[in-house]
């Protein structure tokens, strides 16, 4: 279990400015689930997972890992188990040296090193230079480091990065596993579509600060809004009577838009007024959307449209 | 102190799990620092040097050694390549250091290690013992070479009294010189950053020193660390103004605590 309390990390941008890259944030990562830390790039998620490692000192509040802090852990491999950097390794070291040396730091049999290396498929080129690998192949030897100590507490930051599509699908069968054994999964991303199939817990972070904190279901019925496109010949008049029952009604072009009814609820209602319907439709906005949506505001650096782009 | 485990495929508190080792960090280390090749060509450095510049000059100069005009004692000449292998000392000391910071991989081993105090002394121990066996067996391969060139002209030396100390005084030297550079490492974190600060102190301004007027200037000169240290690694000095060899190389050893005091304290507070 991670456990996160008013956890606040500062940095000084130069010129005597500073700006909160954690914001006091409060949270719980439960065993047994995959919990999905979702932020746009620069919202604050290595830095809580440095701290989490206790890399980074956070400038206030506190961080701990199964209820102590990480540095006063008696076994740190053993129970933790981190990924942080695919490029943190020593380009002319084999990934097989690379495991052996982390084992030693930590009284692990070597014999792990072997089943690691298995376990994440790298056991043919584990005698290579790790500076030859590609990024899909680095990100399996930090797998492969973060499984060392067969950790009850697993964190990966972004686990999927450059890795193809096979290999995506391996982290996320792989992310699953860890939890059904009641491990703690902590896996950050900045992508929601990656998040969705993955996570069971959702922790959304932006500029520092949890905006969401709730199951992924949940964050599903809040976020992703949904609304019943309805055509019809007499579109003024369907309006009419959708609005008459109390329902959301906004018209768009030839179609209305309805929320706050599923879309046979709207069919009935209309024929029961003898209105005939060309188009049904239940429009369900993406994860996507939803996300964009609620860090809008946090995202650090807005792209201009391109169409704003050329208006001037 | 308990931690929580996995067990037969269970996570399971544990109460009676004790801290790696200090071994166990020691033994971390010593396989970082062998599997990269740079290690060993940064060592081989050391010997070719060390012992093949030795040979070399005193091949060159046994016969102006010999001969009357010479104005320099032979003593110099026995351990004249460790002058210039003490820059691979310096090369290793950084390397074992900022390339963990160059590559990022300080993190993966703060990550293991989060006693960085620990990190900090094993690597110290493991370029002590390393630059004190190379040195010393350089020291001793060069000397072989060398006194055989100076005893073919009558001037050979006896491998004993400030002779012998000046082996493992070889030895010794660029031992202090490895943890030197690696205590810089930690504070400085680049490697192109350290081991020019470090060339700078020991060659440039080691040198310099010396125009500074008066008393002041002599006793910086005496004072900085090459000058200080390496007067333990030649049997006679070129510059006769030095320390002596165990009062010099007692100056260079506090200044290198001062320094692993530094890189511990700043190893600790900062963010890796």
């Amino acid at each position: 279990m991670i456990r996160a309390h008013s956890l606040t990390k500062r940095f000084t941008t130069g010129k005597g400015q500073s700006k909160n890259a954690v914001d006091g944030i409060d949270f719980v990562v439960e065993p047994g689930r995959v919990t999905g830390f979702l932020g746009p790039n620069g919202a604050g998620k290595s830095t809580t997972m440095r701290m989490i490692l206790g890399l980074d000192a956070p400038t206030s509040g506190t961080v701990s890992v199964n209820g102590h802090r990480y540095a006063a852990s008696p076994a740190p491999l053993r129970e933790i188990g981190a990924l942080l950097d695919a490029h943190a390794i020593h380009p002319g070291r084999s990934a097989r040296d690379h495991l052996r040396w982390m084992a030693a730091s930590n009284g692990i049999p070597t014999t792990r090193v072997g089943e690691v290396l298995e376990l994440v498929g790298l056991e043919p080129v584990a005698g290579q230079r790790a500076g030859r690998f590609s990024l899909g192949m680095g990100q399996r030897l930090g797998i492969a480091a973060a499984m060392l100590g067969d950790p009850p507490v697993v964190v990966l930051d972004e686990p999927v990065n450059g890795l193809d599509p096979e290999g995506i699908r391996w982290v996320r069968t792989f992310a699953r596993q860890l939890a059904d054994e009641g491990r703690t999964v902590f896996i950050s991303s900045h992508l929601m579509s990656e998040m969705a199939l993955m996570a069971d817990h959702l922790l959304v972070i932006g500029r520092g600060r949890i905006l969401a904190d709730c199951s992924m279901t949940e964050f599903m019925s809040d976020h992703a809004a949904s609304y019943v496109r309805v055509k019809a010949p007499a579109l003024a008049d369907a309006a009419a009577v959708l609005g008459g029952r109390g329902l959301e009604v906004s018209r768009h072009d030839d179609e209305i838009r309805v929320v706050g009814l599923d879309a046979p609820s709207v069919g009935e209602l209309l024929f029961e007024h003898r209105l005939a319907v060309h188009e049904l439709t239940l429009v369900r906005s993406s994860l996507e959307d939803a996300f964009m949506g609620l860090t809008a505001d946090s995202v650090e650096y807005h792209a201009i449209a391109p169409s704003e782009g050329v208006a001037r | 102190m308990t931690a929580t485990l996995m067990e037969s495929g269970r996570v399971v508190e544990r109460g009676d799990v004790a801290r790696p080792s200090f071994a166990a960090v020691l033994r971390g280390e010593w396989l970082k620092l062998r599997t990269v090749r740079s290690t060993w060509w940064t060592l081989l450095a050391t010997f070719v040097l060390g012992a093949g510049l030795t040979i070399l000059m005193c091949w060159g100069n046994a016969d102006w050694l010999a001969s009357a005009d010479a104005d320099e004692s032979p003593g110099s000449f026995i351990t004249w390549g460790m002058m210039v292998a003490q820059i691979t000392a310096v090369v290793l000391g950084a390397l074992v250091v900022t390339t963990e910071y160059g590559t990022g991989m300080i993190r993966t081993t703060f990550a293991a290690v989060p006693a960085r105090g620990r990190v900090l002394a094993a690597k110290a121990v493991l370029v002590t013992v390393v630059f004190f066996v190379v040195g010393t067996g350089t020291a001793l391969v060069g000397y072989a070479g060398g006194n055989y060139f100076l005893d073919r002209e009558g001037i050979g030396m006896a491998l004993e009294g400030d002779v012998l100390r000046s082996m493992y005084g070889s030895g010794l030297y660029l031992a202090g010189i490895g943890i030197f550079t690696l205590a810089v490492g930690f504070l400085l974190r680049h490697t192109a950053g350290t081991i020019s600060v470090v060339l700078a102190l020991m060659l440039i301004l080691g040198n310099m020193v010396n125009l500074v007027p008066g008393a002041v200037g002599e006793w910086l000169t005496k004072l900085m660390p090459g000058n200080a240290g390496s007067a333990v690694s030649t049997p006679v000095a070129f510059n006769p103004n030095l320390l002596d060899p165990w009062p010099g190389f007692g100056v260079f050893l506090v200044e290198i605590a001062v320094l692993l005091a530094a890189a511990y304290v700043v190893v600790r507070r900062r963010d890796a």
